[in-house]
């Protein structure tokens, strides 16, 4: 972990420490400031909530948050989203067809988005992007410095994941104070904001995982008694489901991408709609499709009965009953639906706590952590006692796993289990390291593999090769294999085949750093250029589309303004003046969208933009 | 040290769990990597090794069955690994009845279906139970022959009901 330019002077303060929820759907950054955990502005406008969304522009320039959601169906290929679920996956084990339009780098190990703009990035360098913007937004409120972080991860995330999001938090210049279980910082702002005392479940449901969590908490201590969860199931396939019922009943079955991306965004707004409202309308194509709440959620029944199973395993592992329970607490903004919070009050039947907003409660609960780590003047308050959530074991005859770790079992831990050579002369050992639950090693997921070579030939069963396996508090394993006649000796920090090496994070940070002096003013103009294009593309479309609306002068007046802004957005290196260019097409756009507008939907529009068709 | 030691407790099949948890929190205030997290890296290991220890001890005191088969390794007699219980003699009926179950086990598995399996599971149970209160017993008397004959079956048992579990939880997935 050393050694990424992470050069720290003892005697230079090391400026605010913040909790970053690196979420899904959205990523929101937290500090505590006069004692109260406090969300920090995260995206323009000043909202908390950034989006989880990076788009790559042509001109290599990177966009992050509400920005890049409304490019979203424009450049589906630019932007990704929900690239939390990429994290520290390759290719190979993905569902990653599902979700969204992208186009991969075909090859072994890590997922690469091919994006416009240069090279191909990795789901670590997407994450990075937008944590760095977190950092640099908190930084700004703070007028000064942030180089510390507790970054959440889902409870489930496996040691792969967590990796990859500690990579993330390296390559945005964070040094990584503790990789944080949400529901257990959800517990935490809970535990300390409201004085929660016993035990409770934490039901987590945000954009793209589902996390269950068993805490007690006692006398300061938040002990974690199980987790449990599914690192592939959240909102988004309740909007994925709204997207299927509009594909069958159009009777679609290879739809573009286009059309996904733009009816996942309908989906999203009509499921958003309902929890307020019976019914919604969702327009595609030009054609509408009602959805009623009922409609919606008997469609995502079988997603919520795979949330019950998780619960009842979860109960399970930490050998209770659900009537033991004492409460349950709602995070995540999924749990926002109403079929979710009814189906949680009937599972532990009692109605769930909802007090801190499920979309806030996590980061808050990371801001807490963090002020925990570093502010001796609170070190005796709280102590957090988490579990790992997978079991780790090893590959021995017969592709069969012995469970080196239970899952579940408290962190910190180290397991030893002595190995003996099975041939005569053997000299050396193969190690092969799995996570999962399962018997066979092809059904679990495969770590890492190094060999112990230089044992000493010996008869059959007289090498003894002792295996230790030690997970530190954030939940990543290391592995040292021994062979205890000779003390011959290897040891690995385990690095997933498909995460990032070490040389290739410190290449990135060493690019980052080249490219960071005029970051901010490259950031804006890049801003205005997406926004520039976006106009043109649209302006060009609707020409085609209903130019007849426009009289011959107007409409030459108006391919001229086109034209002059397609040079300027080459051009012009000033945003301020750009953004002067995008808003003279705009205003000189506006009778026309009226006149659209009216064709569309048959009333009159009054301060309508372009960029709302 | 010794688990038992950890605690500052004498070593015994009977122990109070809500109390060592108690204790084990008592003391992870004092020892968890979080309390030294500013410190150096020696004292930062320390703390990460101590409270690892800790967490294992813990594990293994606070259920019945790893309890009593830790007393037992302190008696000299290892059950825990497959390696080491691989050199204790079973009696051959009772090889020969676990090894029946088993293929019963696997029919079951066949027919995918989970109520078969609960309803051997439930049998099992109890004999384990039963099982585990004999060596419990021979604990206390220090007899340590009837002890590991009593843990031996019991480790079978274990293994059965985990492959219930095992079994359940691939029907649910």
């Amino acid at each position: 972990m050393k050694g990424y330019l992470q050069i720290h002077d003892p005697l230079k303060p090391k400026g605010s420490v913040v909790g970053i929820d690196l979420g899904t759907t959205n990523s929101l950054v937290a500090a505590v400031i006069d004692g109260k955990p406090t969300c920090l502005p995260a995206d323009e406008g000043d909202q908390f909530l950034l989006p989880s969304v990076v788009h790559y522009a042509e001109n290599g320039s990177v966009v992050v948050g509400k920005f890049a959601a409304k490019l979203l169906p424009h450049f589906p290929n630019d932007t990704i989203k929900s690239v939390k679920r990429f994290m520290g996956k390759s290719l190979g084990d993905l569902e990653t067809k599902k979700l969204g339009a992208y186009q991969f780098v075909t090859g072994k190990g890590v997922v690469r988005f091919q994006v416009k703009g240069g090279q191909p990035v990795t789901p670590i360098e997407v994450s990075g992007e937008i944590l760095r913007q977190l950092k640099r937004k908190a930084e700004s409120y703070f007028a000064g410095k942030v180089e510390q972080a507790v970054i959440t991860v889902p409870a489930y995330f496996d040691d792969a994941q967590r990796q990859a999001t500690r990579d993330a938090g390296r390559l945005a210049g964070l040094e990584v104070l503790r990789l944080l279980n949400e529901p257990t910082a959800a517990a935490l702002a809970y535990g300390l904001d409201k004085g929660v005392q016993g035990l409770y479940a934490v039901y987590d449901l945000g954009g793209g995982t589902f996390d269950i969590s068993i805490l007690e908490l006692v006398d300061g201590v938040f002990q974690v008694k199980s987790v449990g969860g599914d690192s592939a199931l959240g909102g988004d396939d309740f909007d994925r489901a709204i997207v299927q019922k509009v594909l069958d009943a159009r009777g679609i079955t290879s739809p573009s991408n286009q059309q996904i991306a733009s009816l996942l965004q309908f989906a999203c707004t009509a499921k958003e709609q309902l929890t307020d409202v019976e019914s919604a309308t969702l327009e595609f194509e030009g054609v509408p499709f009602p959805v009623t709440r009922a409609d919606f959620n008997a469609w995502i029944q079988p997603l919520l009965a795979k949330t019950g199973q998780s619960v009842r395993r979860a109960l399970k592992d930490a050998g209770l009953t659900v009537d033991q329970v004492k409460g349950v607490v709602l995070v995540g903004g999924s749990t926002r639906v109403p079929a979710v919070r009814a189906y949680v009050a009937e599972l532990f039947g009692k109605p769930a706590l909802f007090d801190i907003d499920p979309d806030q409660v996590v980061a808050l609960g990371a801001a807490i952590q963090a002020d925990l780590l570093t502010n001796e003047a609170r070190k005796d308050e709280v102590l957090l006692l988490d579990v790992i959530p997978l079991s780790l074991g090893l590959e021995t005859m017969g592709g069969v796993v012995e469970k080196l770790i239970q899952r579940n079992s408290a962190i910190p831990i180290a397991q030893a289990q002595v190995f003996t050579t099975f041939q005569d002369g053997q000299t050396g050992m193969d190690i092969h390291v799995l996570q999962g639950e399962r018997e066979l090693v092809a059904d679990n997921r495969s770590l890492a593999r190094f060999r112990l070579s230089g044992i000493p030939p010996m008869a059959a069963g007289m090498g003894r090769v002792q295996v230790v396996f030690k997970v530190d508090a954030d939940g990543i394993l290391s592995v040292a294999a021994k062979e205890e006649t000779t003390g011959v000796e290897q040891k690995i920090t385990v690095k997933p085949s498909h995460g990032l090496t070490d040389e290739e994070i410190e290449q990135m940070l060493l690019d980052s750093i080249d490219h960071a002096e005029d970051d901010m003013q490259r950031r804006m103009l890049a801003e205005q250029r997406v926004e520039a294009e976006r106009l043109l593309m649209d302006g060009a479309k609707q020409l085609k589309e209903n130019g007849d609306l426009l009289s011959a002068d107007e409409r030459k007046s108006f391919e001229q303004q086109l034209a002059r802004l397609t040079e300027i957005t080459k051009t012009e290196t000033n945003h301020e003046l750009l953004k002067i260019a995008i808003t003279e097409v705009d205003e000189l756009a506006r009778p026309f969208v009226g006149r659209i507008m009216d064709r569309a939907i048959g009333k009159a529009a009054v301060g309508h933009r372009m960029e709302d068709f | 040290m010794t688990h038992f030691e950890l605690f500052s407790l004498a070593p015994s099949v009977d122990l109070d769990v809500a109390a060592l948890e108690a204790q084990h929190r008592k003391l992870a205030m004092e020892t968890h990597p979080d309390r030294v997290s500013g410190a150096d890296a020696h004292t930062r290991r320390l703390a990460a090794e101590k409270s690892a220890a800790l967490n294992d001890a813990v594990k293994v005191l606070k259920d019945p069955v790893r309890r009593a088969m830790y007393v037992l390794e302190l008696k000299g007699v290892k059950l825990d690994s497959e390696h080491d219980a691989a050199k204790v003699k079973m009696p051959m009926d009772f090889l020969e009845e676990i090894m029946e179950q088993r293929e019963a086990l696997e029919a079951v598995k066949a027919t995918r279906k989970l109520e078969g399996a609960h309803a051997m599971a439930v049998q099992i149970r109890a004999a384990k139970d039963k099982t585990l209160a004999l060596a419990q017993v021979a604990l206390r008397r220090d007899d340590v022959p009837t002890a590991t004959t009593a843990l031996g079956r019991v480790r079978y048992y274990t293994r059965f009901l985990e492959e219930v579990d095992a079994f359940e939880e691939e029907l649910s997935s």
